[in-house]
């Protein structure tokens, strides 16, 4: 039996210096910060949170097109900031500021196929959420910032990482690997930054236990996953899903999922990035 | 209350710790509180509060330099460091592991010192007993509702965002036909009709925006069938999720089918289905513009349409008409209207037409109706008059069009059947100079304009004057004197009659009382009043009496006359009112006896008086012809009635009419009619006692 020691994080990659980062990068779009912390509040309204939105004109155009895109079906009513607000929901616009302060919107410091997999991943999520008892709404945006780690890696450590994604095309490996070398996997380094900017742990939660095979909550990440997989990876190899999901779904669930996810995908893409 | 773990002469905690402490947080024993430090590389504890060994379980000397990341089981490998920060605080909610091993779920919040080495540790607990209270109470309210909703009758919705649905119950799934897999999301928007989608995303809309609306939807069944629905939405509001809406739905198909035969049946003849007269004036009034052209009404009537009713009976007469309806439903272009007026009248309504093609369909019309339709066995032709009109700058109204084309079709009639008329500028203008004349005789008739002349009847037997007959006349403002022969028709078709006649027999007795009052036994001795057919009711005994004794006449002094062919309109009814009138005292004569088709066996029962003969017969008189006239004059010998010759002209007329043995005679020939003070003076210079 051979023991693979654990190796220690690489001396280049300090991971307080990437959480710090993501603070920098949050005093650079104040207006997403603000819309960040001001989103999820009890007392919040879409009047407050729409006069707010409004001063990030690129911001708000996101958040108006994906209000008009087929995916919320309002077929181009939505006309004010504030309705727009209504319609996607308070979580939603939150998740798009937090998209804007990352700098997920910027391909260029993203690992490649970055959009392509998180929308196919957050389509994918909300679809299937209800057969997991959740709501698709927060399953949504937990799909579409899941990745946000993934870039964080990819941003401090670009060589290294695209290596670690070239040596690990299946993601529970690839997780493993990031364990390995940078002490905390991509998921669960979303999982805390969202927790740092008060993201509700309804939602953060299931980032926690993608790697719980026994958990239903973390089987529907997983499964959401494998679904990103096999739509947008040539030479995937698919995982049978009963596994990743505790028996929740057999492979014919995954049929029309597929298919209204493809459907889906590119439309929630350009709303995502404003394109 | 806090417990120092550290022994008394060991580094003590730094005071800036304890002041972070009490500042970042209000200390209560709920609040377990730790402090951290980093020693030799590893992260441990050096002091808690009261709160934190209620929570975690361990002993003050179990605390004591265990290392941080024990608590904390699930941050594996490097992960404590992603809460214990050096620059700044962290929050997690995570498991904490307490002595007994067991897991406690917990926020956790960490703030760092200044040297970036020691850490204070909130853990507060988010499986506290009020906590749960809250979640179960929380959990059972959305068991509850969804129990509601998954068994409530009532097809339901809930959306999750924007038009987006996370729940749609059993009722709404067999409502569509469905599964609830199709329809969560955006899929139950493939089930609402493509005309009303837009609709429905408005009213999603406004529900969102916190309004309560409702609006009519078609929803697609699976199969393709549409039933019709009312959907009402509601504003749903959840504290930092956003909006939604709860939608519920009532299925109205059936409702709105009954509805329809309701008023389908309200506008439709039940015998041929056809537009019924309702109908036909509102889609009349709603395609006439005044002042355009182009819209045409063709009125039909049946001729012989009665025949068929009295000699086949009702149920070939109702065959009769659903045939002419298949026939006229089939001959009209598409888009004409064809509607059934009444009895035997249809209409058919074009537009777009000029006259030319109007007729060219009036014509299309006659020769399809007239093709043999067999009905019990006879071949019966079912010809028809058509009166046509086109609409022209003049038609004010969708109903003045409707009446032309009624006058158009009595006009065809009146021409002879199976003919077609078109409602020319001439006979526009008659019709409505009589629709004018008609308002003017009401008026006449109000304000007592229609005045009475009176002439005499002689006894042939002396010669003396016995009686007068009361005789209507209208002197028109502008047209001057207008006969009797235009008016009392004209009275009778638009239901003016019986004031007319009430006003006839009043005067006539008023007048009576009055030759009483000033010539006493001079006065005539009796007025003849004539009555219309369609005064011949129950009514009239009474009117009668009360005339008379309004007047304080005895009933002698009065003849009623009555028309031979108002007898036969309707002899059963007719003969009770004669008796009644009889038993009054009233005096009754036929009049214009010979012109009508009354049985001689049926005037035999009758209880008349008298007889008058009519002008026509003695008018014959001139030109040697005596036989009706005496034929008439024995009769009434025979059957012990009296005679009045009518319309005497000559001096020869009277003498003849003597020979031949009538009772009286009245005429031009033998005095004029007169006013009534006319009528007075003419009595009183024959000079004596006419009673």
């Amino acid at each position: 039996m051979t023991v693979t020691p654990l190796s220690a994080p690489p001396p280049a990659f300090d991971l307080e210096k990437v959480l710090a980062s993501i603070d920098t990068m949050a005093a650079q779009r104040p207006v997403a910060a603000q819309v960040v912390t001001v989103a999820n509040g009890e007392d919040t309204s879409a009047k407050v949170l729409s006069r707010i939105l409004a001063s990030d004109v690129a911001l708000a155009t996101r958040v108006m097109k994906l209000a008009n895109s087929a995916y919320f079906g309002m077929r181009g009513r939505v006309t004010s900031l504030q309705f727009a607000v209504t319609v996607v929901g308070f979580t939603t616009v939150r998740t798009m500021a937090t998209v804007a302060l990352t700098e997920l919107d910027d391909e260029s410091r993203l690992p490649e196929n970055f959009w392509d997999v998180t929308t196919c991943l957050a389509l994918a999520a909300a679809t299937l959420a209800p057969r997991f008892g959740e709501r698709p709404p927060d399953a949504l945006c937990v799909g579409l910032l899941a990745q946000m780690g993934a870039a964080l890696l990819h941003h401090n450590d670009p060589d290294g990482y695209a290596e670690l994604v070239a040596e690990h095309p299946d993601v529970t490996g690839r997780r493993a690997a990031e364990l390995r070398r940078y002490g905390v996997h991509s998921v669960r380094l979303t999982a805390v930054a969202l927790e740092q900017w008060g993201f509700p742990h309804s939602m953060t939660g299931r980032l926690n236990q993608i790697d719980d095979f026994t958990s239903l909550e973390g089987g529907l990440l997983r499964a959401a996953f494998e679904v990103a997989s096999r739509l947008t990876a040539d030479d995937h190899d698919p995982v049978p899903i009963m596994r990743l999901t505790c028996g929740q779904l057999r492979e014919d669930d995954l049929v029309p999922v597929l298919d209204s996810v493809r459907a889906d995908a590119d439309e929630l893409r350009r709303a995502m990035l404003g394109e | 209350m806090s417990v120092i773990i550290s022994e008394p002469d060991d580094d003590r905690v730094p005071p800036e710790i304890v002041a972070s402490v009490f500042y970042s947080a209000t200390v209560s024993d709920n609040l377990a509180l730790v402090v951290a430090e980093v020693v030799a590389g590893r992260a441990r504890i050096n002091w808690c509060n009261v709160g934190a060994i209620d929570l975690l379980g361990y002993g003050l000397d179990d605390l004591r330099a265990l290392p941080v990341d024990q608590l904390f089981p699930s941050l594996g490998g490097g992960e404590l460091r992603l809460l214990l920060r050096r620059e700044r605080a962290a929050r997690m909610t995570l498991p904490v592991r307490t002595a007994s091993g067991a897991t406690v779920e917990a926020v956790v919040t960490t703030t760092p010192s200044p040297s970036g080495r020691m850490w204070t540790i909130r853990i507060l607990s988010t499986t506290n007993e009020q906590e749960r209270a809250l979640r179960a109470t929380a959990d059972a309210h959305e068991r509850r509702f969804s129990t509601l909703t998954e068994r409530s009758p009532v097809p339901t919705l809930l959306s999750e965002q924007g038009m987006r649905l996370s729940h749609v119950n059993d009722a709404f799934c067999s409502l569509v036909g469905r599964r609830a897999e199709q329809l969560l999301g955006t899929g139950w928007m493939d089930t609402v009709h493509a005309e009303d989608l837009d609709t429905v995303i408005e009213q999603v809309s406004d529900a969102l925006e916190g309004q309560e609306v409702e609006t009519q939807v078609r929803l697609t069944r699976e199969d393709g069938s549409v039933r019709t629905t009312v959907i009402r939405f509601a504003h749903l509001f959840t504290p930092g999720v956003g909006a939604g809406f709860v939608g519920t739905i009532e299925d109205i198909t059936d409702r709105l089918a009954f509805e329809a035969t309701l008023a389908h049946q309200a506008n439709h003849d039940p015998l041929t289905g056809l537009p019924n007269r309702t109908l036909l004036a509102r889609y009349v009034a709603d395609r006439f513009v005044p002042g355009t052209g182009g819209l045409a009404c063709l009125f039909l009537d049946l001729d012989n349409f009665k025949v068929v009713n009295d000699s086949l009976g009702h149920t070939a007469g109702d065959e009769l008409l659903t045939e002419v309806a298949a026939r006229l439903g089939a001959v009209v272009r598409p888009g004409d209207l064809v509607a059934r007026f009444g009895g035997d009248e249809f209409l058919v309504v074009c537009e777009h037409v000029d006259q030319a093609a109007a007729v060219a369909l009036a014509e299309r019309i006659s020769a399809e109706l007239a093709r043999p339709v067999r009905l019990g066995g006879v071949d019966v032709r079912p010809y028809a008059s058509v009166g046509v009109t086109v609409q022209t700058d003049e038609h004010t109204d969708a109903e003045e069009l409707i009446r032309d084309c009624d006058i158009a079709m009595y006009q065809a009639k009146a021409g002879g059947k199976g003919r077609i008329t078109v409602l020319d500028q001439r006979a526009r203008e008659q019709a409505r100079d009589k629709l004018r004349l008609v308002a003017e005789l009401r008026d006449a008739i109000e304000r007592g304009d229609i005045t009475l002349l009176y002439q005499p009847i002689f006894s042939t037997r002396d010669g003396r004057p016995v009686a007068v007959e009361s005789l209507a006349r209208w002197t028109h403002a502008e047209r001057g004197p207008i006969s009797p022969a235009v008016f009392v028709p004209l009275a009778e078709e638009s239901g003016l009659i019986a004031g007319l006649g009430l006003l006839v027999l009043d005067e006539t007795c008023r007048q009576l009382a009055e030759w009483d009052r000033l010539m006493g036994d001079g006065a005539p001795p009796r007025a003849n009043v004539n009555v219309s057919a369609l005064q011949l009711d129950a009514n009239l005994p009474a009117q009668v009496a009360e005339a008379l004794q309004r007047h304080g006449l005895h009933s002698s002094r009065i003849s009623i006359e009555i028309t031979e062919s108002a007898l036969m309109k309707d002899p059963d009814s007719a003969r009770l009112v004669l008796f009644q009138l009889r038993e009054q005292g009233v005096e009754l004569a036929i009049d214009d006896f010979g012109t009508g088709y009354s049985s001689l066996a049926y005037l035999r029962h009758l209880p008349v008086n008298c007889l008058k003969v009519d002008r026509s017969f003695v008018a014959e008189l001139a030109h040697g012809h005596t036989e009706i006239a005496s034929a008439v004059i024995a009769l009434a010998r025979s059957l012990n009635l009296s005679t009045v010759a009518e319309g005497v002209e000559t001096p020869e007329q009277a003498a003849e009419l003597t020979r031949l043995g009538a009772t009286y005679l009245q005429g031009f020939s033998l005095s004029q009619p007169m006013t009534g003070s006319g009528t007075a003076a003419w009595f009183a210079t024959r000079g004596e006692p006419t009673r």
